[in-house]
């Protein structure tokens, strides 16, 4: 079988599974469910055979889907290294995660809506892993926003799951907008949308991005990224987005559908110029810090799951904007790893205290869900970079890098360097706050005493994934299994992407003389964290959060995400609404009284007095006639 | 000859139509109507269109004022004087000066012309719908140029066919009981 | 001398105008629609002179189409008159002014 037909076979296979779904399947639940999870799986064997038996060579296949005149819509594949990663991610990960799902929903009675919802999902990013071009692109990102809104409103029963979805799909079509405004631009400036041709016009020729024009394309193409990868100042909805099921925040908040952002800048690289790369890498390192901090202030355990995710969001932009877009999707595939363990180790302990969220009504799990608690503590170790686990294979040579640009670049960049091991540091501050107050301690509530561990649908997705967020790293060591397609526990063909660039990163390191001392900074500023996080957390005596307890002030600037979310809905309610009501009232004073009553007025008037010429008297009539006809013959006449 | 024809018909026509306006009863106007049709008709000779001529007195003459005849029979009206109101007298008076002023600018837009051209009694084939008085040439120019509206006035007739049934059925009357079952 | 075009046009025209009179000056409903079919038959006669005169076959082709719409509209418009004196037993035009405002 050639390579367009296994693509177009993973990419169709979960439209397939959505339709039937959909049209067949909407009350059968346990059947919607395994449907969904055996395509998931299939689509997960058919892209591990393509990547395992790809040459390595660029491929691309298109399809001409409409013409408009002189401009063509294609569809097609393009099929890198970069793709490779991506797609071994989203379906390994998706797959794993709708195998979770079949457990954690099993209580609930809109099954099939859900798994179709996920098998759209699936659709839709793998569309975007594949597209060749930005408009199609562009078709899947709209997709996958439609998606995770559908599974958002899963529980549309409640108002705060409606309002949370709303908000998920209006912010994102607000970077959507700048996004289609960068397309069409593009377009019109480098005469094509195609990834492959832009790479060759704009590739190696950086005075093409000097121009006005290609600073504008950049910081538009970049708003998309903005809305759909929750970066500032659009990250207002990740947060409320934890307000759907554990596996849709699991899969699409956290591993895949917030990292197609990240996927796709590192698709269009070529096109930032360097203005644009340095507004991402500061406003990620910002992110990175502000979120870390707003974790500390949450007690739901999804909300500060959430914050974690904007602020590894944060990381990966940086590594963007410093200028290594393959560290950012290393640090994504290992990301995408640990982030889904954590949430469905959460999911899980949610099942189990019964839809309990609030961590300090938890405590003393570990006892209780021994694999949930192993799994959750291999996935928090990685989150925090502790050395080994294969989140610190990526996110300290993020940091580095950061010092890195500091050392050649500029004083001024030291600033990225210190805001991102700031976030470091609160990453190990709350991971370890959560970890501690969910499963060591005593139990704070009924629930959390009556909990016991999960089914076997839970569990075993949690090993693997929990498994692979403390190995994955290790492709680093270049170690060569089964002959030379696996590169530690990743497919040589996907860990070549970031193989080099970490390789670069390190030699560049070496010859600066740095390399010791930064593993060392990093090393340090984790322990101390974890350690210190440990003691005030761990150990706190109060009943609820130390923090809150202790200085309430700080506790409410960080649980309120710095009011970032108070002062948009100051901006809707009081600006933007009284700017509409405006507007609304203009339409009904133009439409209503003058188009209206002015032109249905002007006609009732003169209505009326033709009515006085209707005197029933046909000699009148013709009399009338006559004078008219007079009137038209001088006008012929004449 | 044909001066004295032409002189005598239009006399006859133009007083025909003088009593068909200025008579009382409805019945005499018909018939002189039915005198000044004749008279056109006899004019169509003059201008050779036979076959005119013939469908002018069968169809207008013959179907129409027939037509006419029944209705006015049908009416059972009052004579009535005829009163000239004012407006009546303007609407005249301008009616006559607009005929002057149009005959005589009519006079001046088409130049005279004072003899009838020769023309041959059947089609000719040189000039396309050249005037011929044989019957052939209205089926010539009937099939050929003027289909559609001859289709078309094959409709007509049919709708107003429809119309006039439809118009004159009887309405029923509001205290038309003789559907209910009597007691 | 030999009646030319002007002259045809000239008795069409005073018929024309007679009818018109007409028109303007009875009250008799059906008295107004024969001077209508005056004024017809006057456009007719207008019609075959001009076609006459200038060798073609269109006018006379014409005219025989306006004697056809014309017995039509007189079924109608008869139809109409019956119709309207069965309702308001008059077929005088002054007392037929029901749409008067």
């Amino acid at each position: 079988m050639d390579l367009t037909t296994i693509l177009t076979a993973i990419l169709l296979l979960p439209l397939g599974s959505a339709a039937i779904i959909a049209l067949f399947l909407r009350t059968r639940g346990k059947l919607a469910a395994m449907l969904s999870v055996t395509v998931g799986f299939l689509v997960m064997a058919l892209s591990l055979y393509v990547i395992l038996t790809w040459s390595g060579q660029e491929f691309h296949a298109s399809h001409i889907w409409l013409t408009f005149g002189q401009y063509n819509f294609s569809m097609g594949f393009y099929f890198n290294h970069q793709t490779a990663l991506m797609l071994l991610v989203v379906s390994f990960v998706a797959s794993w995660i709708q195998l979770f799902s079949v457990g954690y929903m099993d209580d609930d009675d809109a099954k099939g809506r859900f798994f179709g919802g996920l098998s759209i999902f699936m659709f839709s990013m793998l569309g975007i892993v594949l597209a060749d071009n930005l408009v199609m692109l562009f078709v899947f990102w709209e997709l996958v926003g439609f998606s995770s809104y559908m599974l958002i409103a899963h529980y549309f029963k409640t108002d705060f799951a409606n309002m949370a979805s709303k908000k998920a799909f209006i912010v994102n079509r607000i970077g959507d907008f700048g996004f289609i405004l960068g397309i069409v631009w593009c377009w019109s400036h480098y005469g094509t949308v195609n990834l492959a041709e832009l790479q060759a016009k704009v590739g190696g020729n950086t005075a093409l991005l000097t121009t006005h024009s290609a600073i504008a394309i950049g910081l538009l193409l970049m708003c998309g990224f903005v809305g759909k990868s929750a970066q500032f100042p659009l990250q207002v909805w990740l947060t409320d987005a934890m307000a759907g099921p554990t596996p849709v925040s699991a899969l699409i908040h956290a591993a895949t559908m917030v990292a197609a952002g990240i996927y796709f800048l590192a698709r269009i690289f070529f096109l930032l110029p360097p203005f644009t790369q340095e507004w991402i890498m500061w406003s990620g390192a910002g992110m990175t810090a502000f979120a870390g901090l707003c974790a500390l202030g949450q007690t739901d355990i999804k909300k500060t799951l959430a914050y974690s995710t904007l602020s590894h969001l944060g990381y990966m932009a940086c590594a963007v904007g410093l200028g290594y877009p393959q560290l950012a999707l290393f640090h994504m595939a290992m990301h995408a790893c640990f982030k889904a363990t954590l949430f469905l180790g959460s999911g899980s302990v949610i099942h189990a205290c019964h839809h309990e969220q609030d961590i300090y009504k938890m405590g003393g799990l570990w006892k209780k869900m021994p694999i949930t608690g192993a799994t959750f503590l291999l996935a928090s170790l990685a989150n925090c970079a502790v050395p080994f686990f294969s989140g610190a294979y990526s996110k300290d040579s993020i940091i580095s890098a950061a010092f890195l640009k500091g050392h050649d670049g500029g004083t001024v960049f030291y600033g990225v360097y210190f805001l991102v091991l700031f976030g470091a540091f609160c990453t190990a501050l709350y991971t370890v706050r959560l970890f501690s107050v969910v499963f060591l301690g005593k139990p704070r509530s009924e629930d959390a005493e009556h909990a016991h561990e999960s089914g076997a649908s839970m569990t075993i997705p949690l090993t693997v994934l929990g498994l692979l967020s403390l190995g994955a790293g290790w492709a680093v060591y270049g170690w060569n299994l089964f002959g030379d397609n696996f590169t530690g526990l990743l497919p040589t063909n996907c860990a070549v992407v970031f193989l080099r660039a970490f390789n670069d990163l390190h030699d560049a390191l070496e010859q600066a003389g740095l390399a010791h001392g930064l593993e060392f900074v990093n090393l340090a500023v984790v322990a101390v964290g974890l350690i210190a996080s440990f003691i005030y957390y761990g150990r706190a005596k109060t009943v609820g959060d130390p923090l809150a307890a202790k200085s309430p002030g700080v506790f409410h600037v960080l649980e309120r995400h710095g009011w970032f979310d108070d002062v948009y809905d100051w901006y809707v309610v009081q600006v933007q609404q009284r700017i509409c009501d405006i507007l609304g009232a203009l339409d009904l004073f133009i439409f209503k009284f003058c188009a209206g009553w002015g032109t249905g007025g002007a006609a009732g008037l003169s209505g009326s007095l033709l009515r006085r010429a209707t005197v029933g008297s046909i000699h009148a009539y013709v009399y009338w006639f006559l004078a008219g006809v007079i009137l038209f013959w001088a006008l012929a006449v004449r | 000859m044909t001066a004295f024809l032409f002189y005598f018909l239009s006399a006859l026509t133009i007083v025909a139509a003088l009593f068909v306006v200025f008579n009382r009863e409805a019945v005499n106007s018909a018939m002189c109507m039915i005198l000044a049709l004749g008279g056109v008709a006899g004019m169509f000779v003059l201008l050779d269109a036979y076959f005119l001529a013939a469908l002018q007195v069968v169809v207008y003459a013959g179907a129409v004022m027939v037509l006419f005849l029944f209705i006015i029979m049908l009416m059972d009206t009052r004579a009535r004087r005829i009163r000239v109101t004012e407006m009546d007298l303007v609407a005249g008076i301008g009616a006559l000066l607009m005929l002057t002023v149009g005959a005589i600018w009519l006079a001046h837009k088409f130049p005279a012309v004072a003899e009838m051209p020769e023309i041959h009694p059947l089609p000719s084939d040189q000039v396309a719908l050249g005037y011929a008085s044989a019957t052939k040439t209205f089926g010539f120019g009937l099939f050929t140029r003027y289909m559609l509206p001859f289709q078309v006035a094959g409709f007509l007739l049919l709708i107003s066919m429809v119309g006039v049934i439809v118009l004159s059925k009887k309405q029923p009357a509001e205290d038309d009981k003789s559907d209910q079952v009597r007691k | 001398m030999q009646p030319g075009l002007q002259a045809y046009l000239t008795v069409a025209g005073l018929l024309f105008a007679i009818g018109f009179a007409g028109v303007l000056l009875r009250k008799n409903t059906l008295i107004i629609y024969m001077c209508l079919e005056l004024m017809l038959s006057a456009t007719t006669l207008a019609l075959v002179a001009f076609s006459r005169f200038y060798g073609t076959m269109d006018g006379a082709l014409f005219v025989f189409f306006i004697i056809t719409v014309a017995a039509a509209e007189v079924a109608v418009g008869l139809a109409i008159i019956v119709a309207l004196y069965r309702r308001r037993r008059t077929v005088q035009v002054d007392e037929l002014n029901y749409l008067k405002h």
